[in-house]
């Protein structure tokens, strides 16, 4: 039969268990529901990519330095994700960049000719959703096509339209490249291209690796330091403008007055596609964390 | 408009701009900002779904022991689940439960519910039929017997199973990061991504571990609520 | 919230329709994957734990590896695969047969050492030689049990190549792992593809195992696998 001491422990084991399931359940279900209370949060929340972490925690660190409060939601995903974020009130400002805001989150089909032109429409859009845009960065980081140096001097091509000049063009890039820019780029510049979506390899390498002779790639990647890479020019800004602007819920401009808004515009104005390219290499590149990138460049302009 | 001030973020250390597999220095500036939080995401991930998956699964064998039909469908639901990869089944609760932490622990708690439920019915099914005689000749009621008979007689089996359900768990954590940020799996996925070796084996090391100490710890648990269970290797 | 994910599921039947090349493709490249890695799992897993299920030695390390198998993250295989060999075909194969050999091995070893003994020395007695001891009799008893491994593999090599995309794999994990560009009605379209492609292959290996099960034997399959684990 069963020994006491072990019935015993075999009741204490089952009621600490339970005990321990149960508190880990509540636990789990009371961050569910959060109490807005007065005042608006500010949530600041990032995609998934090294640039947007150094965004955010620019955003994060400088208003904390000014004596706000600010929750953190790093690596949200993709624009339909952190926007579904946004209008649930799950965070309540993010880093966004103008031309994503008009194609992907309103869908529109056309851009605007102008960046001043890019912002104002999604200002304008944003507002009717009860959210607004604070000031637009110096540097954009949008979609461009890059080849090896030696392959630009070899055919002599410096624009996006002088990839007509070599045979057999092939380029790699992620599959959304293709889909969005494909037919544009045959229509406006009668360029054609075999291409190779990327699966985790990065462009970069294949680049180098001399598999594909173009590339379509960021112009902030931290990769363009090198000299190796030349950055095509595309005259007919068919890519669009992509300045980067923190879209955030109205109320918390209206409710955290002229120090929240300066604070993040101040930061913004520092933003210089040199300054982005560096901030991206220490973190993609040298692998530093971007909290202490951000904190670096922030004390460096004294805005912590 | 005025330039910012660049300052010197610091060269890669030349053990990180090589790629070697492992840089210790990168680990320990790092520790802080990247690899502690996701283990404590990690633990907190399992913790969570093997809590309630347990609470629940207790109550399903309880149920499956007095009610012999309950076992049948729960198997096949088993079978079916237990096929289908973890990641589609993330993506298949992705569009009713969002790209959240709940999607997670639903998938989590469903699997380690299976994994209990299997073998606290096996359990207390082990209950030889003269000790239950025994007990009735005793005068102990049905609920008697269980709680004070079977389900002290079940502890091994639940072990065995609360075993395989934590090591499982904290495996199928890591698959949670295609779905949200969280656990192990995001420093992994983001070093894939930069293919940066240190990151990988660093977060896939602790991963591991892990498992195994929490599984050590369980054998531990074993040992001491059931001494006269011989150390089999339970599987 | 129940009815928005009704709508993401009628959608995702959409993108089943409309995008049906992309889905055949995909689902051809993870059918190829998988079927090499199995193949090879199966060369390299099954000779390795026949011999030794013969022999009867080595149980502590045929016994042990499928409880590592079961503990290692496929993630952390398939990345550390990748820091070692990058990106491409080579690394999945690699992370597939890793953890295909273990339940193979595991399975092969405990259904030779099982065989009944009396079969072995009756054959034995008949004069034959250890070879065709193992050859005629083990290991015609031990399919049974021996295919249950392998359909057991299947299934772990069926879901790993979905992870496997973010290695290179090829596969519906392509699309799986792709939110941007394939968006959640992709993701829901590839993941009901991959689960179909899991369930046809335990079907199709089930319907294996039950024809080579010798009709004495027939009776012995239980409904429940001997290695039930999540497939992660």
């Amino acid at each position: 039969m069963i020994r006491k001491h072990n019935r015993r422990a075999a009741k204490a084991a089952f009621a600490i268990a339970l005990g321990v399931a149960i508190v880990l359940g509540g636990a789990a279900a009371a961050p569910a529901g959060v109490d807005r209370g007065q005042a608006t949060p500010i949530i600041i929340g990032t995609k998934d990519f090294p640039e947007q972490y150094v965004l955010g925690q620019l955003y994060k660190q400088a208003l904390e330095a000014k004596g706000f409060k600010v929750q953190y939601k790093e690596n949200i995903g993709s624009t339909e994700l952190i926007d579904k974020s946004l209008r649930s009130g799950k965070v309540t400002f993010y880093p966004e960049y103008t031309g994503i805001m008009l194609s992907v989150t309103f869908g529109k089909k056309t851009l605007p000719k102008t960046a001043l032109g890019t912002y104002n429409l999604a200002k304008q859009l944003y507002g009717k959703r009860g959210q607004t845009l604070l000031k637009q960065t110096p540097f954009q980081d949008r979609d461009a096509i890059a080849v090896l140096r030696t392959t630009a001097n070899k055919f002599g091509v410096k624009t996006v339209g002088d990839l007509k000049k070599i045979p057999d063009l092939t380029l790699a890039g992620f599959p959304q490249f293709e889909t969005r820019w494909a037919p544009s780029l045959k229509k406006n510049y009668g360029v054609s291209f075999d291409f190779t979506p990327l699966a985790g390899t990065s462009a970069y390498t294949l680049l180098s690796q001399q598999k594909v002779l173009a590339a379509a790639i960021f112009s902030t990647d931290p990769q363009l330091i090198s000299t190796k890479y030349v950055v095509l020019s595309e005259p007919r800004n068919l890519f669009g403008f992509q300045y980067v602007a923190p879209v955030l819920d109205k109320d918390l401009v209206s409710e955290n007055g002229s120090s929240f808004s300066s604070t993040v515009n101040k930061v913004s104005a520092l933003l210089t596609t040199r300054a982005m390219i560096a901030m991206n290499k220490a973190v993609a590149i040298d692998k530093k964390p971007a909290a202490s990138v951000a904190r670096s460049f922030l004390k460096a302009n004294k805005l912590n | 408009m005025a330039e910012p001030v660049l300052p010197d973020f610091g060269e890669a250390s030349d053990c990180v701009a090589e790629n070697r597999f492992f840089c210790t220095d990168w680990v320990r500036e790092n520790w802080d900002p990247v690899l502690q939080p996701a283990l404590v995401q990690h633990i907190y991930l399992t913790a969570i779904a093997v809590g309630v998956g347990f609470v629940i699964s207790l109550g399903a064998a309880l149920l499956a022991h007095r009610l012999r039909y309950v076992e049948r469908p729960v198997a096949i639901v088993a079978a079916v689940i237990y096929t289908i990869p973890s990641l589609a089944l993330f993506q298949l609760l992705v569009p009713v439960t969002g790209l959240t932490v709940t999607t997670v622990e639903i998938a989590l708690v469903g699997y380690t519910v299976l994994i209990l439920f299997r073998n606290t019915l096996a359990g207390l099914r082990s209950v030889p039929a003269e000790v239950l005689e025994a007990a009735r000749g005793m005068g102990l009621t049905r609920n008697q017997t269980l709680l004070r008979v079977e389900l002290p007689l079940a502890v091994p089996a639940i072990i065995a199973g609360l075993r395989i359900a934590v090591v499982s768990t904290i495996a199928l954590a890591t698959v949670a990061a295609f779905v949200v940020s969280k656990g192990l799996g995001g420093p992994i996925l983001g070093a894939l991504r930069l293919d940066f070796r240190t990151e990988i084996i660093a977060a896939g090391a602790l991963a591991v571990g892990l498992a195994i100490v929490a599984d050590g710890l369980l054998v531990l648990l074993q040992r001491a609520v059931t001494p006269w269970a011989t150390a089999r290797t339970a599987t | 919230m129940i009815l928005a994910g009704l709508d993401v599921f009628a959608n995702s039947l959409d993108f089943i329709v409309d995008r049906r090349e992309l889905l055949l493709e995909k689902t051809w490249e993870h059918v190829e994957l998988s079927i090499a890695a199995l193949l090879l799992s199966i060369l390299i897993a099954v000779p390795i734990g026949v011999v030794l299920g013969h022999l009867h030695r080595g149980s502590f390390l045929a016994v042990n590896l499928a409880n590592i198998g079961r503990a290692l993250p496929t993630l952390v295989v398939i990345a550390v695969g990748f820091t070692i060999f990058g990106i491409g075909y080579t690394n999945v194969i690699v992370a597939l047969v890793i953890l295909g050999v273990p339940p193979i091995l595991t399975n092969a070893y405990v259904a030779v050492d099982e065989v009944d003994r009396d079969a072995v020395e009756a054959a034995r007695g008949m004069g034959m030689t250890p070879l065709q001891v193992l050859l005629r009799v083990e290991v015609p008893l031990a399919l049974p049990l021996l295919f249950a491994g392998i359909r057991t593999a299947a299934v772990f090599i069926v879901a790993t190549a979905t992870i496997a995309a973010i290695a290179g794999g090829g596969g519906l994990g392509d699309i799986l792992v792709n939110q941007a560009a394939y968006r959640v009605e992709g993701l829901v379209a590839a993941a009901l593809c991959v689960s179909a492609l899991a369930l046809a292959a335990d079907g199709l290996l089930g319907l294996v195992q039950r024809w080579v099960t010798p009709a004495g034997l027939k009776q012995q399959i239980s409904t429940f696998e001997p290695d039930v684990r999540p497939v992660v």
